[in-house]
């Protein structure tokens, strides 16, 4: 996952603080980026508000291809570039800014132990849905990916992204699933997160941390997207704790833009809504 | 009476094997024939049959043209001369090994006294051949298999596949070729390709697949070729510290071009030319048969070469080119020009010539580059021909410049801005010439008008390539 | 009570009952659950009724093959060694399972299969030594080939080169992830108090191994020893509910790895076979040499005392038309 060398992130990144000019980025917004980048995307950017720190978010077409790693988003900070969540939070940490300082060690554990399950069970299950459940693939994801391109290009990059997906699915053990099943674990994983959260603002109490950023992330992109079928939203709406976790967060940290009380008209992290 | 072989004529430069002299035969020739011999030369004749022998899947219909000439001589000189010059255009079309010539008084029935034959006895290429390299480079081998299908269908197509399997990159091509009957230098080919490059200068790695179509065909002095490319590019980082430049380039795109080429050409060689002039320009519009890429490029060389004192050649040579952007799409950095290295302006670093971001270097929209060249053959030679002939020493002026243009200015702006910074250097060094194809260069450089960002290669440089500045 | 089930699985060494991960999961939850199962210890996974092992028949279901499958399958037969947790630790059993697999996993794979030096000196030796012939030949290049895969979809990289930089991400992640475990753990005996849960399954399967095979490279083995309350946990689990085979371990000689003279007692045949390959190359190339007519074997008849003059002339004849 982190491409650079601890040694070395946190020896060049020590020595200049957090610029104004950050920037994110991501896939393109409204025709282009998929749920698994949004919520991935979300998460970062709800991370950085949460320590205050500036960033602005910028499309690009390629950016996937851009990042070192390979995966979306990732954020140029100075002369540095560096993806994904758990990287990033390794960078700030080294810039001196950290949410995570103020756990003990069971609870730290029990953070990091979360956030693998957000990645394990709901990042899966999203990819799942997205490129493995034919009818979405045909009428959500590959046009979505592939619309930057020309014919014939963006036929060949879609189907060799849902190849590539794919296997990697048959190598976790996913390839055997059916829908319902996913469904499933993503209720199971709910409710993981459910009777962790309690009735507590966030996981850990007073102060958010990345875990609450990751998963504000990735609940909120699902319950503002539509996909083909709302099942998944609603896997998360029976969970009231959770729904209005999202809401608190939403409403605390990006309340620069207007919005109304009703999830999915937020302007700012606007899912894809389509069909 | 015996049979003549036709000799090899000295004003015709002979470039290709014997055919099939035999002195001895000559002699066998009685006595008798030496008076005829004279007569025979001034003699009238006609040639009534002109045939191959030796074909195998080679139609005969294609082979007309090339021997039809032979028809028109008047006498035996002639006759001669008009074989000899078939021959010549039996061997280019590529599908036979041996082609030998045989002239004989004609027999048969309606043999006419004064009547020649003349018979080509060719000896076809194989079907199939193949080739097997093993190559090592810069921190890497890879193992080539090429298989070549000379004559395919019989009307002189050829087919070819060249595989080449890395340690770090695979590529192949897959090349159709055919000639117009009659008309060689008209021809047609067809390209399937993958190939993979890695450039240092600029961080990037690219992976080209593409086909391509392309005509070619002569008209009055010049050639040109005119061709239709597809290619899906795929450009990459080649090392975590490449700069967010080049990293914003990083992705996919579908370039669809055609473009048109047009040469002339009256060297006496390729490489080393001692006389002539060659002048090259192309042109090449993307965009509006589909893709990503879309913009008109155009480029042109020019060289003269004049003999000059003692056995000298002087030689000067003008590079330039610009690409415009058409629809607002930014061109990408395949795309653009580079300059500077061993084979263009010397003295600096491979492609380190223009703009820069944090050492990579980013190309330009535009460029020129001239040199002037002064190549004289080794002092101390001890005699003509030999090893010694395949060196020269050259002394050498070159200057360039490459950068990026303000689209909406308009053209005075352009060349003005072409005109400042100018980068040259000057030097002198030793040239090997590998074959008619490539040259091996050792060069004392000295650069000057060294800009900023610039990266030089002050002193000895060596460089080896097929095009030099 | 259903009629006992059968379980395939990897057969054990080094004082374990099984050397894959999954195997041991599940063996150490059916341990924990009281499952009745009819264990069958093999090395050919064609033999195994799903291809792969770890491998659950049962009479109802089919043929199940997946650790977490299995498990729910016991679960739903009643043998269920969650039962007594609450629904916080229901969800930190899925939470730390998942960090499990994410961040320890992939660094044993690298461990065991793509790290050169202990994939040549123990995991394919051991592979190679207890499948059977002709399997021994292909299956270890097999898996090989496809844990490298395997590592290299989860990663999501183009490509993966056992490369420092991979190692050096890989193993920071493990060791952090096993110091979170011991952090958990604290100085408990089991995750969730006194009886054992399907979390200590999945923690036992993934770390006992690193515990038990002795690797060339034990950057990951060095630091899980360092973490005592886990190597207790390990040991204690081995002892209490496989006896039997840690029993075996200590009364069977472990094999001692010499550097040198080691080489040659596994491989008594190395010296045969390197000299008879130096003969069979130079018999080919002789061979080569005499087809093609590079020498030529010259019967000659002067020997038999019959000096015949144009006989010579046509062996030098011969010769010249090399």
């Amino acid at each position: 996952m982190s491409l650079a060398a601890e040694a070395f992130v946190s020896q060049i990144a020590a020595a200049e603080p957090w610029p104004e000019n950050a920037i994110l980025y991501q896939p393109l917004r409204e025709d282009q980026i998929l749920l698994s980048d949004c919520a991935s995307s979300l998460a970062v950017q709800a991370y950085l508000r949460m320590l205050g720190l500036p960033v602005r978010v910028q499309c690009r077409a390629n950016a996937e291809y851009m990042s070192p790693s390979g995966k979306v988003p990732f954020i140029h900070v100075g002369n540095q570039v560096v993806s994904e969540l758990g990287p990033i939070v390794q960078f700030t940490r080294a810039k001196g800014h950290s949410l995570s300082d103020g756990l003990d060690d069971v609870q730290r554990a029990e953070m990091k132990a979360y956030m693998e399950l957000v990645n394990n069970m709901l990042l899966t299950a999203e990819l799942y849905i997205q490129w493995c459940d034919e009818n979405t693939a045909a009428e959500i994801t590959r046009p979505r990916y592939s619309s930057p391109y020309s014919w014939p290009l963006n036929h060949i990059l879609a189907y060799q992204k849902q190849w590539e997906v794919r296997r990697k699915m048959s190598a976790i053990g996913w390839a055997g699933k059916t829908l319902e099943q996913v469904y499933e674990d993503v209720s199971q994983c709910c409710q993981a997160l459910s009777q962790r959260l309690g009735t507590q603002p966030f996981f850990f109490n007073k102060q958010p941390t990345e875990l609450d950023a990751l998963v504000f992330g990735h609940l909120f992109t699902i319950l503002t997207t539509r996909l083909t079928t709302d099942e998944l939203s609603e896997k998360i709406k029976s969970y009231s704790n959770l729904l209005s976790f999202c809401r608190r967060i939403e409403q605390t940290y990006f309340e620069s833009q207007d919005r109304d009380s009703q999830l999915g008209a937020s302007d700012y992290s606007k899912g894809p809504s389509l069909m | 009476m015996g049979t003549v072989h036709a000799r090899s004529m000295d004003p015709v430069p002979m470039h290709g094997r014997d055919l099939g002299i035999h002195p001895e035969d000559l002699e066998v020739v009685e006595a008798q024939q030496e008076t005829k011999k004279e007569v025979l030369e001034n003699k009238d004749i006609v040639v009534q049959h002109v045939s191959i022998e030796g074909l195998g899947r080679t139609k005969e219909d294609y082979l007309g043209y090339e021997i039809a000439d032979v028809f028109n001589a008047k006498n035996l000189i002639d006759v001669m001369t008009k074989s000899h010059e078939a021959r010549m255009k039996l061997l280019r079309l590529g599908i036979f090994k041996e082609v030998e010539v045989l002239i004989d008084i004609s027999e048969g029935d309606d043999a006419l006294p004064n009547g020649l034959d003349v018979t080509f006895e060719v000896t076809e290429m194989k079907r199939v051949t193949g080739s097997y390299n093993t190559m090592v480079g810069n921190n890497e081998g890879s193992m080539v298999l090429g298989i070549k299908l000379p004559n395919i269908f019989g009307r002189g197509e050829k087919l070819t596949f060249q595989f080449s399997y890395g340690t770090k990159e695979t590529s192949y091509g897959l090349s159709f070729f055919k000639p117009q009957p009659g008309y060689f230098e008209r021809n047609f080919a067809l390209n399937l390709y993958k190939v993979t490059g890695q450039f240092p200068w600029s961080s990037l790695k690219e992976t080209d697949r593409g086909v391509s179509t392309e005509l070619n065909f002569p008209l009055w002095m010049t050639a040109h070729t005119l061709k239709w490319e597809g290619v899906w590019r795929e450009l990459s980082c080649l090392a975590r510290s490449a700069s967010f430049a080049v990293r914003e380039e990083s992705g996919h795109t579908l370039k669809s071009a055609l473009s048109h080429s047009m040469a002339i050409d009256t060297r006496n060689s390729a490489i080393l030319p001692r006389k002539g002039a060659l002048l090259r320009i192309n042109q090449e519009l993307a965009g509006y048969t589909g893709g990503d890429a879309s913009f008109l490029k155009e480029d042109f060389e020019l060289q003269l070469n004049k003999p000059f004192l003692w056995g000298s050649v002087l030689s000067a040579s003008l590079w330039g080119g610009m690409i415009f952007p058409v629809g607002g799409q930014p061109i990408s950095i395949a795309d653009r020009f580079y300059l500077g290295g061993p084979t263009s302006v010397r003295g600096f670093g491979m492609y380190c010539i223009g703009p820069q971001s944090e050492g990579d270097y980013l190309g330009g929209d535009a460029y020129w580059a001239g040199g002037l060249h002064l190549y004289t053959p080794l002092p101390f030679r001890t005699s003509r021909g030999g090893f010694a002939d395949l060196f020269r020493t050259h002394f050498f002026l070159n200057a360039g410049n490459l950068c990026n243009l303000n689209y909406g200015e308009g053209p005075q702006a352009h060349l003005q801005k072409l005109a400042e910074c100018i980068r040259w250097s000057y030097g002198a060094g030793i040239i090997l010439r590998l074959g008619n194809i490539a040259r091996l260069e050792l060069n004392y450089c000295i650069p000057m008008g060294v800009q900023s960002g610039d990266r030089i290669c002050d002193g000895v440089q060596f460089g080896a390539g097929i095009r030099f500045l | 009570m259903a009629a006992p089930m059968e379980l395939y699985c990897w057969k054990g060494d080094y004082g374990l009952p099984s050397v894959d991960v999954d195997c041991l999961t599940v063996l150490a939850y059916a341990k924990f659950a009281g499952a009745p199962l009819k264990v069958h210890k093999i090395t050919n996974p064609w033999r195994s009724p799903t291809g792969t092992l770890p491998a659950l028949r049962t009479k109802e279901e089919g043929s199940l093959s997946q650790p977490s499958k299995i498990i729910i399958q016991l679960r739903k037969q009643k043998y269920n060694a969650d039962y007594d947790l609450s629904a916080k630790e229901g969800a930190d059993t899925l939470a730390f399972v998942s960090l499990l697999e994410e961040k320890l996993l992939p660094a044993l794979i690298y461990t065991q299969w793509v790290d050169a030096k202990n994939y040549v000196d123990v995991t394919r030796r051991w592979y190679a030594e207890n499948t059977s012939f002709p399997l021994n030949f292909l299956l270890p290049g097999r898996m090989h080939s496809r844990q490298m895969e395997r590592l290299r979809l989860i990663r999501g990289d183009a490509v993966l080169e056992p490369e420092e930089q991979l190692e050096k991400e890989l193993y920071q992640d493990a060791l952090e992830c096993m110091t979170l475990l011991s952090q958990r753990l604290g100085s408990h005996k089991f995750f969730f108090g006194d009886s054992p849960s399907s979390l200590d399954a999945y923690v036992f399967g993934h770390l006992v191994p690193l515990l038990k095979i002795k690797l060339p490279n034990a950057k990951l083995q060095q630091h899980l020893n360092s973490l005592e309350n886990l190597t207790q946990f390990c040991s204690n689990i081995l002892l209490l509910y496989f006896p039997s085979d840690s029993r075996e371990a200590q009364s069977r000689k472990a094999p001692v790895h010499t550097d040198g003279g080691g080489d040659f007692n596994n491989e008594p045949h190395k010296r045969r076979n390197q000299i008879l390959s130096v003969l069979f190359a130079v018999a080919a190339m002789l061979g080569y040499a005499v087809l093609s007519g590079i020498v030529t074997i010259q019967s000659s008849r002067s020997e038999l005392g019959e000096p015949q003059r144009e006989d010579r002339d046509e062996h030098d004849d011969e010769e010249e038309e090399e």
